[in-house]
């Protein structure tokens, strides 16, 4: 039955349920960074699928389809940066506005360019990069069978998250902007000090953090599901946001905590496949990875310290 | 600014009293401005939109019955999200915590079986605070004891509860037959309408008294309103509440736990939630089932900031959004607009309240126009 359990499929959907959450996470640490909190990251996760899905219906092109994701998720992005920035609203209380805002933007666009609400239609996926043959018998190509299943099955934008994550590493820790994005979120006052543009600084992250959003949208719509469900995010933005703390507000951190929830999912969605041996209903396996995130957070926070501005609006003189 | 000078300080207090009633009602104006912006820009008739919904939240006494039926819940919602508010705690999981009081409700009032109707309704009440409480308490603790965010350990655990909730009603509690609920609530553990607390001919007399399907929940809230109000401005606890929302560190200072403080206003946050399921439950569905509430915890948010986290300020803006959902049906049904341009309407005003900013620039502007009107 372990058997059953433990296959190199399991992994492989670890990785893949990992890739919204960890692009949402890495999203939510450069916005941080830079001091301002990304609660709306749900919100847009959600209208990059929608978008997404939308722009695929419209032009067939899959590639389009991310685009339109990411460049939707950059817009309810610029709603959150002028209000969290250059109104200097309460932060958590603007990525709220934008939650809902989303919830109801897309539901509504669905009744009234779809006709229905729910589900839209099947659109054309992006497929997976590699496609190989299973070997035959022995060892080395167990092994194979293994690396193969785990790691070269999968559609682009799991690993351009892989790429994404390693970049925004180097970039936060290796870089002038990073080393910028970084005194933005701890010590905005010094940074201005020095001629650096505080607001555009953290415009520029809060962007950045909805195109990944938008990106990550796009991954579950045009790479996994195939079709856009009102509401289909399911949390996913909150789960990031734990996944960014546990990361410790560290791109590749965020990635690998994204790692856990994901395979947290993927663990779930084996199981009740296994439901008939072991008769637990459905939903407990549902909480799973609600349940992970508080444990999670309960576990790592009072070891976490989150940049010292962050949530503070910043004004100038 | 010379003018400063010369406002007197009765003047003063005039001024900040008509900004905090001021400010939300352009905030919600500016709300429907965009919103019927949008239903213009959607190809629909934003008049027709607005002259169905006005129709269907306040045109006849069953419409307004139904403005008060969709109201009730929102005005405790609103309570649960404006105590934690003013306590510096954003309670984003009221769902949550509205899923578990309802199902505590259902699982007393079933279990309870022949009492008298004044002994069972204040039970299941009691029972659905404590459900509440006892929700967003691991929240609370965590928030208290190692600072884990509450908005995503309650949003966590609403979703753990809609699927606890999920799990009943198609297993353990469902009532034979096809559709996943539990058996109806008997009489002696429901709300009753308020329309039928009077006799026939008093309704014929005064036919305002047809509120259609508004029930007695709508007292058990005013009261709950009137109960928080009280509580923030004349008790320890509310004190205590508000000061640890100002300045958690001049509170710790001053000798108030703030660590407890955070437990205990979550926890009444959650009672609250609580009792909205409740009488949600006792006075609608009487029964529970997946969907029984069309995210009241949610737009509790929106009314607990439209009403400027005020207690009694949540009385009107719970009306405000109670008549936009009772009239959406009606939207939908006469001038095909779909009803989720509601909560567009919702996240705008929850935005616009947020961003008060723009709203203030409008005053300033209207204030300078004035000024300069006068000299």
């Amino acid at each position: 039955m372990l058997g059953d359990i433990i296959t190199p499929d399991l992994f492989a959907a670890a990785l893949r349920m990992a890739t919204p959450l960890a692009l949402a996470a890495i999203g939510g640490t450069i916005c941080e960074r830079s001091g301002v909190i990304n609660i709306a990251l749900e919100g847009m996760m959600l209208t990059g699928a929608f978008f997404g899905t939308a722009v695929v219906l419209v032009t067939n092109s899959p590639w389009l389809g991310v685009l339109g994701a990411v460049g939707a998720g950059v817009i309810m992005a610029s709603v959150h940066a002028f209000a969290s920035i250059n109104l200097r609203a309460d932060q958590t209380v603007s990525g709220t506005a934008i939650n809902l805002l989303a919830l109801g933007m897309t539901g509504f666009l669905m009744e009234i360019w779809y006709g229905h609400p729910g589900t839209t239609d099947q659109i054309g996926v992006l497929r997976p990069v590699l496609t190989l043959d299973a070997p035959g018998g022995g060892f080395l190509p167990e092994v194979w069978r293994w690396v193969s299943g785990i790691f070269l099955s999968h559609t682009p934008i799991v690993y351009i998250t892989i790429l994404i994550a390693i970049t925004a590493q180097w970039a936060v820790y290796h870089t002038k902007w990073g080393l910028r994005l970084r005194a933005l979120g701890e010590h905005p006052r010094a940074v201005d000090t020095v001629g650096v543009n505080v607001l555009r600084g953290r415009w520029v992250a809060v962007l950045i953090s909805g195109g990944l959003a938008g990106l990550a949208g796009a991954n579950l719509t045009i790479e996994q599901v195939g079709s856009f469900t009102e509401g289909m995010t399911n949390g996913r933005g909150f789960i990031a946001l734990a996944a960014n703390i546990f990361g410790r507000w560290t791109p590749v951190g965020s990635y690998l905590a994204a790692l856990l929830f994901g395979f947290a999912d993927a663990l779930q969605i084996k199981l009740q496949i296994l439901r008939g041996v072991i008769s637990v209903p459905p939903q407990f396996f549902l909480m799973l990875p609600y349940v992970l995130t508080v444990i999670v957070l309960a576990g790592v926070i009072g070891r976490a310290v989150a940049p010292a501005a962050s949530g503070i609006p910043y004004r100038k003189g | 600014m010379t003018e400063a000078h010369e406002t007197t300080p009765i003047q003063k207090r005039w001024m900040g009293a008509a900004l905090k009633v001021g400010t939300p009602l352009i905030s919600a104006a500016l709300a429907i401005g965009v919103g019927s912006i949008i239903v213009w820009a959607s190809g629909y008739d934003p008049g027709a939109a607005f002259a169905a919904l006005f129709q269907g939240a306040l045109g006849t006494p069953k419409a307004i019955g139904d403005t008060m039926l969709k109201s009730t819940p929102l005005i405790l919602t609103g309570l649960a999200v404006a105590y934690g508010f003013r306590a510096g705690l954003f309670n984003i999981g009221a769902e949550g915590q509205l899923f578990m009081g309802g199902l505590a409700t259902v699982a007393l009032g079933l279990a309870l079986g022949d009492v008298s109707w004044f002994l069972a309704v204040p039970l299941m009440i009691v029972a659905a605070m404590a459900a509440g409480a006892s929700w967003a308490f691991i929240p609370a603790t965590l928030k208290a004891r190692i600072g884990a965010h509450e908005v995503i350990t309650t949003m966590m655990f609403t979703y753990i509860g809609r699927y606890l909730v999920g799990w009943l009603v198609n297993g353990p509690m469902k009532e034979p037959g096809g559709i996943p609920q539990t058996y109806a609530l008997p009489a002696n553990a429901q709300l009753p309408r308020i329309a039928s607390l009077f006799s026939e001919g008093a309704k014929g007399a005064v036919p305002l008294l047809n509120l259609g399907r508004a029930h007695l929940g709508i007292v058990v809230a005013l009261l709950a309103a009137l109960a928080v109000w009280l509580i923030l401005k004349y008790t320890t606890l509310g004190y205590e509440n508000r000061a640890v929302g100002y300045n958690r560190w001049a509170s710790e200072t001053a000798g108030i736990s703030v660590q407890w403080t955070t437990v205990k206003a979550l926890c009444i946050s959650g009672a609250l939630a609580g009792l909205a399921g409740a009488v949600e439950v006792m006075g609608v569905h009487h029964r529970l089932f997946d969907q029984f509430s069309s995210g009241f915890g949610f737009t509790g948010i929106a009314v607990a900031l439209l009403a400027k986290k005020h207690p009694l300020g949540v009385i009107p803006a719970a009306f405000l959004f109670g008549a936009l959902a009772a009239g959406a049906g009606t939207m939908q049904f006469q001038a095909d607009v779909p009803q989720k341009i509601i909560s567009i309407i919702q996240a705008l005003v929850i935005f616009f309240v947020a961003a008060e900013e723009i709203v203030l620039w409008f005053v300033r502007r209207r204030q300078k126009e004035a000024m300069s009107h006068a000299g």
